[in-house]
């Protein structure tokens, strides 16, 4: 009698933290689904091929989001030309020369800590430096190269486990048959990594598209009449531009449409470049 | 050498006139190996001759795989390795100063133990190691990928697919494109650690009668843990413990009266 009470206690503990757990997990979703719905809802009756290819009018009240979203594309493009070769070359040096010392100690620390910087400390340090220091001026270039440090922690360690993936074995085959350290990189180790890479690669574009706080200082406009035609002239940036619609525009609630229209369209923008990236890193496991 | 000229001793003057007559390709004087505090090799000295197949035998973590790793110092890659006494090639001490290591692979070809073939076509898998060296001559490399397949016995078997990837192929073709891509670039000695011990029975087979036909060619020198292997294919045996050289000499020497009571009991199986 004992024992069979115990066992039922024990099966009803179980089956209490398997429930929980379960709404747990659910809970998460729901949210996740519950602020896509709520945007998509709200979202989707302006988007048209107009809304898409128009750039803002009349005090941002009517019009599209072509200027920003173009500006976004320019800021991802530029920012990605700067973390790429950094990232990468940092991520082979780290995988291929680096030996175990207190340099590269320090170093990798230095990484992890960058990793966990608030964006907008970036976005400080990028008006101190590329802004000010650097003369650069609230400029796309500015922005893009804040961008481009807030990305670097990412590119640079999803590249280094790329080619730390790469077997040993053809590392061994390649320096047996006389090959330099050069040679062997460029002939096995990155060939075998490449696709991997690109992964990472994905992976910063996803991070860098919605980023806000980085660019506010350093280059995103309120308003341009145009598209910029110079990497010295400020952009209008997708997220900045929600920013604004939501909290300085003219007419708030005239904009709310517009507003939902520009956040979709950023949300399926990252969530599309974010899910090929983990498609394919998925794919490669 | 001296181990060689002992053994020669006792067998009588066949021995004797193989050993004299034959030049030695490789040497070691008073070789010590350490990988950090961990003694690997223990004052190794021997030769190995010009055009033979020398066996290393001995059980597992007795030095031999490292011995050939230091033959075309691949142990540079492993943090804390350092050599000290000579290993001489040709009768130059390839860990003097100065000596460029990359010149050294190019003489000294190396087949590891799981075949690893490059994830490339076959033909690029061959053409890898000349065209380091700077052969982009398409017919000279067709002429080369053609001429080192044959040499491993792979031609007849691939020659419709040089295009195709070379990890498709089955492992034991797998290993005679290693062994076919690690003599394209004509190396004087192979290395071999343990070609076959990843492989089934009749690959083995076709690997050993490869050896056999390399060896007019190339110095081999082949890590087995297979007895059998060792007598079939080799003209001389060395036999390790414990990172000592314990005894050296002809093949059919070591196999029938060896001169240490612990080299025949390895041989016979009653340890190792």
């Amino acid at each position: 009698m004992m024992s069979r009470f115990s066992l039922q206690t024990r099966r009803s503990k179980d089956r209490a933290a398997t429930l929980l757990l379960y709404c747990a997990a659910l809970l998460l979703c729901a949210g996740v689904f519950f602020a896509l719905y709520f945007v998509a809802s709200r979202g989707w009756q302006v988007i048209s091929w107009e809304f898409i290819t128009e750039p803002p009018r009349d005090g941002m009240t009517a019009g599209g989001i072509w200027t920003p979203l173009v500006g976004t594309l320019q800021l991802t493009f530029l920012s990605m030309m700067a973390t790429i070769p950094v990232g990468v070359a940092t991520g082979l040096y780290f995988s291929e020369y680096a030996s175990d010392n207190a340099f590269t100690r320090i170093l990798r620390l230095a990484i992890r800590s960058l990793a966990g910087v608030p964006s907008v400390v970036f976005g400080l340090f990028g008006l101190s430096l590329f802004v000010v220091l650097l003369g650069f001026g609230s400029s796309m270039l500015s922005a893009s190269l804040t961008l481009a440090c807030l990305a670097l922690p990412l590119m640079i360690t999803a590249s280094e486990q790329a080619f730390m993936a790469v077997p040993k074995e053809y590392r061994d085959a390649s320096y047996a048959l006389g090959a330099t350290r050069w040679q062997t990189i460029c002939k096995v180790v990155f060939p075998s990594a490449a696709s991997t890479v690109v992964t990472g690669i994905i992976l910063s574009v996803g991070r860098v598209a919605g980023e806000t706080a980085p660019i506010i200082f350093t280059g995103a406009a309120f308003y341009t009449p145009g598209l910029a035609r110079s990497i010295f002239e400020e952009v209008m940036a997708l997220p900045y531009h929600i920013y604004v619609l939501a909290t300085a525009g003219v007419n708030i609630e005239q904009t709310r449409p517009i507003q939902y229209g520009a956040i979709l369209v950023l949300v399926v923008l990252v969530l599309s470049v974010s899910s090929l990236g983990i498609w394919m890193r998925r794919r490669r496991l | 050498m001296t181990n060689i000229a002992v053994s020669s001793v006792i067998t009588g003057r066949e021995d004797r006139d193989a050993g004299t007559e034959k030049d030695v390709h490789i040497g070691t004087r008073g070789l010590d190996l350490y990988y950090g505090e961990a003694h690997v090799l223990k004052s190794v000295s021997f030769d190995m001759y010009r055009s033979s197949v020398t066996a290393f035998i001995g059980p597992s973590g007795c030095g031999k795989s490292s011995f050939i790793r230091c033959v075309n110092r691949m142990n540079d890659f492993i943090a804390g390795a350092r050599v000290t006494g000579e290993l001489l090639v040709d009768g130059d001490d390839i860990y003097a100063p100065g000596t460029d290591v990359i010149a050294l692979r190019r003489r000294v070809g190396m087949v590891f133990q799981k075949p690893n073939p490059f994830p490339m076509s076959i033909y690029d898998n061959i053409a890898y190691g000349p065209r380091l060296f700077g052969v982009t001559d398409k017919d000279q490399l067709d002429d080369i990928v053609r001429r080192s397949l044959e040499w491993a016995a792979l031609w007849e078997e691939v020659q419709d697919k040089l295009g195709s990837s070379g990890t498709g192929l089955s492992g034991g073709q797998q290993q005679r494109l290693c062994i076919a891509r690690a003599i394209a670039t004509e190396p004087e000695i192979l290395l071999m650690d343990e070609p076959t011990s990843a492989l089934d029975p009749l690959s083995t087979a076709r690997i050993e009668e490869l050896i056999r036909d390399l060896k007019k060619d190339f110095t081999v020198v082949i890590v087995t843990h297979n007895m059998q292997q060792a007598a079939r294919i080799s003209d001389y045996t060395a036999f390790f413990l414990m990172g000592e050289l314990i005894e050296y000499g002809k093949t059919s020497k070591i196999f029938t009266a060896p001169d240490e009571a612990r080299t025949g009991d390895y041989i016979t199986g009653r340890f190792g």
